[in-house]
């Protein structure tokens, strides 16, 4: 039996599909390339919601090894993604990611 | 009270991240982006992931923002676009394929056998995620230090390649 406080955190993945959608929308429609980095970030902490309430709810911990790995690769791209948006600031003196059409640089 | 903190909590995430996607200056978008990983933190605790809601704040908020709102300060953005001068087709087509992608997305979960369990067992303890950790994903997780490694190098070199260039020019 499961107690009624434990029924409304099965929500959960309605917040996260909400988290995913957000971030989707504004990779989608935002312009500044740091922003843009923001939204995939958002859209990787949907994913770890979701699995840390199938963890939970299935009661196999696999799916926090995985967040552990996800939170490692998401920092990772934060970083490589940063410099990259720097590098390109040097070349164009902008982040605006229309003034990017070109791969010449 | 768990009901409440849950509802509270999710309801701050989801405008926290809307905040993230409006906000006209990217400052803002970071600060943003705090609260929202902030709330995703207390909803890791309230399903009593605490090792996972630390390292939420440990990496995210530590680490991970830092280097957003860094990045936001090295750069001198004067000219700042803003949501109002999207067009509206790309807005309303964007709008449009995202409802689509989470209808199916929520489709999906619900339609999902292994969400149906409702045994909630005590998953979270140190001890089984890091005996898993050390076990079964010894390889991924060894693979993760070298893809570390990787990192540390491929972010040097990004952003010292202009620096070297010009002393090399000279």
């Amino acid at each position: 039996m499961i107690p009624a406080s434990v029924q409304i955190l099965h929500w959960s993945h309605y917040v996260a599909a909400c988290l995913f959608a957000l971030g989707l929308f504004g990779f989608l429609i935002r312009k500044n390339a740091i922003v843009v980095l923001m939204c995939i970030e958002l859209m990787l902490n949907a994913v770890n919601l979701i699995l840390v309430e199938v963890s939970m709810r299935s009661g196999h911990p696999e799916g926090l090894i995985f967040v552990i790995f996800i939170i490692t690769v998401a920092a990772a791209e934060a970083a490589v993604g940063l410099g990259i948006i720097l590098n390109l600031y040097r070349a164009k003196g902008t982040v605006n990611i229309d003034a990017f059409r070109t791969l010449q640089g | 009270m768990r009901e409440v903190f849950f509802m509270i909590y999710s309801v701050f995430t989801v405008l926290a991240a809307l905040g993230v996607v409006v906000s006209r200056h990217a400052i803002f978008s970071a600060f943003s982006l705090v609260l929202s990983f902030f709330g995703l933190a207390t909803l890791y605790l309230l399903w009593g992931t605490s090792f996972i809601s630390m390292l939420q704040i440990l990496i995210y908020t530590g680490a991970v923002v830092v280097l957003f709102v860094f990045v936001v300060m090295l750069l001198d953005l004067k000219k700042e676009e803003t949501l109002d001068s999207a067009k509206t087709g790309p807005l309303v087509m964007a709008g449009l394929s995202v409802w689509f992608f989470s209808l199916l997305i929520l489709r999906a979960l619900n339609r999902a056998t292994y969400f149906k369990s409702t045994n909630v067992e005590a998953a979270s303890d140190m001890k089984s995620i890091s005996v898993l950790l050390f076990s079964k994903y010894l390889w991924g997780f060894e693979i993760l230090s070298v893809f570390l490694l990787a990192l540390i190098v491929s972010a040097c070199v990004l952003a010292r390649a202009e620096h070297m260039e010009r002393k090399a020019d000279q």
